[in-house]
């Protein structure tokens, strides 16, 4: 069993990262988590992701071994369905105390185990390493080993404790315990040459079931689901799949990949957001299946089923179309992945004029280039007040984001839909996508947008918050304007690596003293994406227009 | 026995027993000459369909279950809102049992009020005695500081001339001359309660202005800079009127509330019984002549007081209860208007707070279909707000509503797109409702108590909105006026809608994947 660091070092070699690849080996030891800022505001943790990644494994019982506050705050807070067992949803912790701290907390979780086998009977126990017991010294997989061998039931240990590192890392560190301890320990009562792994998706509001008709209709089989209405024993036995679906790539690479390295399953990366995203994706795991020894008439069949629930869907959103040409969209997303919803809503007819690429890979930025155009505004962050200025000049109507961002949007008083984990509809398929534009058109023409932008009858033009804050924004644009050198200041004050906290100006000299040429070069002399390496983009475009007007060792001679 | 003394039972469990089960069953089967049961099922469907409608919508003479009250009910309303003030209600004494019941259930707090008991005999020769004699014994009896006579039908019906009995009790010394009696007829085969409102309030205004029926000089206006509020019969009187107040107050107006019974309807348990509390003082009710302006929350409450008032020389606005951000902003827009003086930053937080909570959940409530029914200012109040919510007021009824009040609603409707399938039911009653529901069902029907029948027999959820509310405690202290109003209505709505969300998906292995934590 390899230690904790061990396995982290091991998730940041992951070949199947594209960033990853692009990284130095002194680099990639390092590793992608991102140094927080402290005093910044930040996401999740690595206990979070772990837990959010496979706590829609519905029938096994999910135990936090940690202070109350762990579970507490995460308890069922996640909208994925479950189609059968309901334990998923309860509440387990061993909610340490101070004796456990400083006497060591193992014979509690040890006792927690066996209660909740007593009690529960579940298939198996998810047992979650928080940062307290992590810095006590428990060792749960000690424990989980021993429960294991003691009540013959896979107890399994995900170590994953807050301190290790952001939300996508805890992801990882999920798919690896399910690489270790799950999956491949039990063989499938029966295979068919239809069996289908789907990766990384979580059956948020039930959206897996719009799409397993389709499945069940063609005769693929689902042999696992990681992790959503997910059970134990098809996922400990989906390494007899013939091919895998991976879903949201960040978050599950690992597993598809090294599934694929040692069980020969095909994956290939798909999206069943938006019309032409589902049919890519039915007809490339009919290809797999075919390829690995399925029926050839599957590929025949999928394209009639396909051809049918596109004309279906296109007759469905055809009245909003009407409704929805030219509204323009502002989407500011994390985990579902910018780039298939942008290719759902431009089929309606929509304009997508931002969006948000703070979670978004390199190749996520390419395609979304690739579907926007060139000009596409890649949005770091937004402030609320640009959010108003580009709702008040026209720019956006709408702004789809996960919850989190919803607040900002209100304030600015944008419209706004939900469409993370926490949303209520479910936007997946074909039926997904009329959905969305049915709830889009929903957000765009409720009426109350226009009491939220109409100012109090009592305010003039000139003297309420929108234009307040439109006049500070102009009358800051105006002294830049008017002040070149403050100007200049502005320009080279632009934060360009926020882990390191790089600046342009830093970065800029940097490249002119040194004549440096690449990323690599940069980050030696000024850590800029020496963090997460998310702005490695961002330096490769400055090196780009530094490059190109005069050369940097002529300019450093003079 | 199901009954035992060492374990009584209530009823709810009680008859639930097998004696009376067995009871009931026999009763039943041997002397109510039972109907097959499948043709009680059928005509139960029956019903519910657009047959039944059309039949039930060409009733001409029956009202089955009106949603109204009478007169006298909207002027004990009134008379309690002034200072020390007894309401006398001239007529049968039963009558008046209703009333007090009636506030009594809904407000959960006592209620006086006195009738000058009149009996056969006052019937066949009129009611003066029991005038004379009723005055003279609740005047000895409670002390009131004033007592507001109105009448029920009975009273009516044979023509008493309060007016002249009040004189005659007063030469006969049942009160002394000088003492405030102000009148009102109000028979209840007139209008509705919110009549009998705007007659007592109307009656109330004209004793003390023009002349206390010619016993004094009739009051000479001198404008001041005050404003008189008038908020009709209202069963959020309690949270409402101390809202009003905060708004004032917040603006740094001048005020007179008339007919303030926000206290004698929440009156606090200390250990004094108070028969009387709080109230427009006599002396406000006479100075309101001079007031600059008066403003009535509820027109249809005030359509005779409005004009009296405006015909003194003031100034005048009425609203239909408003409700919501473009409601309460017409209302305070009219203040500042009337006053000069302007909205201050605290409204427009509130403003802004209120803006912000339709924000957050408004995605719940738009699109959704509702049906109101209630008095006809309340209806005008709640269908503007859910179309201001992107909701739709599918039917809006009011028994006590008429052709006018439709036009008014209809007006609302068509000023936003989603009224476009919304219509409006004038003197309809809760059983046309029950119509409209099963053959055009929307997704929640607001409306007062009696509700829960329409709610129970076509199963749309019932949101309490509205007088009386008797088996939901406590509502009326809470405000439906101003922002923190809306507010109220609005989390009234979402709850609700988030409870039948729940209970839609709460059965275990069944719909349980959707019963969630976060909505």
């Amino acid at each position: 069993m390899s230690s904790l660091s061990a396995t982290i070092q091991n998730v940041f070699n992951e070949p199947g990262c594209g960033k990853n690849a692009n990284k130095s080996e002194a680099e990639r030891k390092k590793g992608c988590t991102k140094q927080l800022q402290p005093g910044g505001a930040a996401g999740g943790c690595a206990f979070d992701g772990a837990k959010v990644a496979l706590q829609p494994l519905t029938d096994v019982a999910h135990l936090v071994h940690g202070p109350i506050a762990c579970e507490g705050n995460s308890w069922d807070n996640r909208g994925a369905a479950s189609s059968g067992s309901q334990i998923w949803r309860t509440g387990f912790t061993t909610d340490i105390n101070e004796t456990d701290v400083v006497f060591g907390g193992e014979k509690r979780l040890y006792k927690a185990i066996k209660e909740i086998i007593e009690k529960y009977d579940p298939p198996a126990v998810f047992v979650y390493q928080t940062c307290v017991p992590a810095m006590t010294g428990d060792d749960i997989n000690a424990v989980c080993k021993a429960a294991s061998a003691k009540f013959g039931k896979p107890c399994i240990p995900v170590n994953s404790p807050g301190f290790v590192g952001p939300k996508n890392l805890g992801n990882k560190l999920a798919g690896e315990a399910l690489l270790d301890h799950v999956i491949g320990t039990v063989e499938p009562e029966v295979t068919t040459p239809y069996d289908l792994n789907i990766i990384g998706e979580y059956n948020l509001s039930g959206e897996l079931w719009q799409v397993k008709p389709l499945f069940d209709e063609l005769g693929i089989r689902i042999s696992a689901c990681i992790s959503g209405d997910g059970r134990y024993k098809d996922v400990a036995s989906s390494h007899r799949a013939r091919a895998a679906m991976m879903v949201c790539s960040k978050a599950m690479i690992n597993v598809a990949r090294k599934m694929e390295e040692r069980y020969g399953i095909p994956f290939f990366e798909g999206s069943f957001y938006g019309i032409q995203d589902s049919s890519d994706s039915l007809r490339e795991i009919a290809r797999l299946l075919v390829e690995r020894g399925a029926p050839a008439d599957l590929l025949d069949r999928t394209e009639a089923v396909i051809a049918r629930e596109e004309a279906k869907a296109w007759a469905a959103i055809e009245p909003f179309k009407k409704r929805l040409t030219g509204k323009k969209v502002l989407l500011i997303t994390g985990g579902v992945k910018s780039w298939s919803v942008v290719a759902a809503l431009q089929e309606a007819g929509m304009e997508l004029v931002g969006t948000s690429v703070k979670k978004s890979t390199k190749e996520d930025k390419e395609r979304i280039k690739e579907l926007m155009g060139q000009d596409a505004h890649m949005i770091d962050d937004m402030a609320p007040r640009e959010m108003y200025k580009m709702l008040k000049d026209a720019k956006a109507d709408i702004m789809l984001s996960g919850g989190k961002s919803q607040f900002v949007a209100l304030k600015a008083a944008m419209p706004w839909l939900d469409i993370n984990q926490e949303r209520s509809h479910a936007f997946m398929g074909y039926i997904g996508m009329v959905k969305l534009v049915a709830e889009i058109d929903k957000a765009i023409y409720n009426p109350m947008w226009e009491q939220l932008r109409k100012r109090a009858p009592w305010e003039t033009a000139s003297n309420n918050w929108q234009a307040k804050a439109i006049a500070q924004a102009n009358a800051e644009a105006a002294a830049l304007a008017a002040d070149p050198v403050a100007a200049e200041a502005a320009r080279r004050a632009k934060k360009i690596c926020h882990c390191k906290s790089v600046d342009l100006g830093t970065i800029e000299d940097a490249i002119k003293t040194h004549g440096l040429t690449d990323v690599a070069g940069v980050r030696t002399h000024t850590n800029a994406s020496g963090g997460c390496g998310a702005c490695a983009g961002r330096v490769e475009d400055i090196l780009a227009a530094q490059k190109a007007p005069t050369a940097p060792l002529l300019q450093a001679a003079e | 026995m199901t009954q035992s003394a060492e374990h009584v039972l209530d009823h709810f469990e009680l008859f639930r027993g097998p004696e009376y089960q067995q009871m009931l069953a026999n009763k039943k089967k041997m002397f109510e000459n039972p109907r097959d049961p499948a043709e009680v099922e059928r005509i139960r469907e029956w019903a519910k369909t657009p047959e039944y409608r059309e039949k039930n919508f060409a009733r001409e003479a029956l009202t089955v279950n009106p949603a109204k009250a009478c007169q006298p009910l909207g002027a004990v309303f009134v008379a309690v809102g002034f200072e020390k003030t007894l309401p006398f209600v001239h007529g049968s004494q039963g009558c008046v049992a209703y009333y007090r019941s009636h506030l009594s259930r809904h407000f959960k707090e006592p209620s006086s009020c006195v009738s000058s008991s009149m009996t056969e005999d006052a019937a066949v020769f009129g009611g003066l005695n029991n005038m004379i004699d009723g005055l003279a014994n609740a005047y000895n009896m409670y002390k009131p500081k004033m007592i507001a006579v109105s009448t029920t039908c009975m009273a009516e019906v044979i023509g008493d001339d309060l007016n002249a009995f009040i004189k005659t009790s007063k030469e006969k010394g049942s009160v002394p001359a000088e003492y405030d009696v102000p009148f009102a007829h109000t028979p209840a085969f007139v209008g509705s309660h919110v009549t009998g409102y705007d007659n007592a309030m109307k009656g109330i205004l004209e004793h003390f202005w023009d002349g206390k029926a010619g016993t004094a000089p009739k009051l000479e206006r001198v404008p001041n800079e005050k404003i008189n509020f008038i908020g009709g019969f209202d069963g959020y009187t309690v949270g409402n009127i101390r809202e009003v107040k905060h708004i004032f107050e917040e603006m740094g107006i001048e005020y007179t509330i008339l007919g303030d019974n926000s206290n004698v309807f929440d009156t606090p348990t200390d250990g004094e019984f108070r028969m009387y509390d709080g109230g427009t003082t006599l002396e406000d009710a006479a100075n309101a002549v001079h007031a600059k302006a008066t403003i009535s929350m509820q027109h249809y409450c005030t359509e005779k007081t409005l004009p009296f008032i405006k015909n003194h020389g003031h100034e005048v606005v009425s609203f239909h209860h408003p409700v919501g951000v473009t409601g309460t902003d017409a209302f305070v827009m009219a203040l500042s208007k009337l006053t000069g003086k302007e909205i201050p930053e605290s409204l427009a937080l509130e403003r802004g707070r209120l803006v912000d909570a339709i924000a957050d959940s408004s995605a719940h409530i738009h699109g959704k279909k509702f049906a109101i029914y209630g008095d006809p200012d309340l209806c005008l109040g709640l269908a503007s707000f859910l179309l201001e919510l992107g909701a739709e007021p599918t039917h809006v009824l009011a028994t006590n509503g008429n052709k006018e009040w439709a036009e008014r609603v209809q007006a609302v409707f068509d000023s936003s797109p989603f009224g476009k399938n919304c219509h409006v039911y004038p003197g309809k009653d809760l059983w046309h409702m029950r119509s409209l529901l099963f053959t055009e069902p929307v997704d929640f029907l607001i409306g007062n108590t009696y509700g829960k029948y329409l709610e129970r027999d076509t199963g749309t959820p019932l949101i309490r909105i509205g007088f009386p509310i008797f088996d939901r405690h406590h509502k009326h202290r809470y405000p439906v006026w101003g922002y923190q109003g809306g507010l109220n209505v609005l989390v009234t709505i979402l709850d609700k809608i988030f409870d039948e969300i729940d209970r839609n998906t709460n059965v275990p292995a069944k719909s349980d994947y959707s019963f969630d934590i976060i909505r």
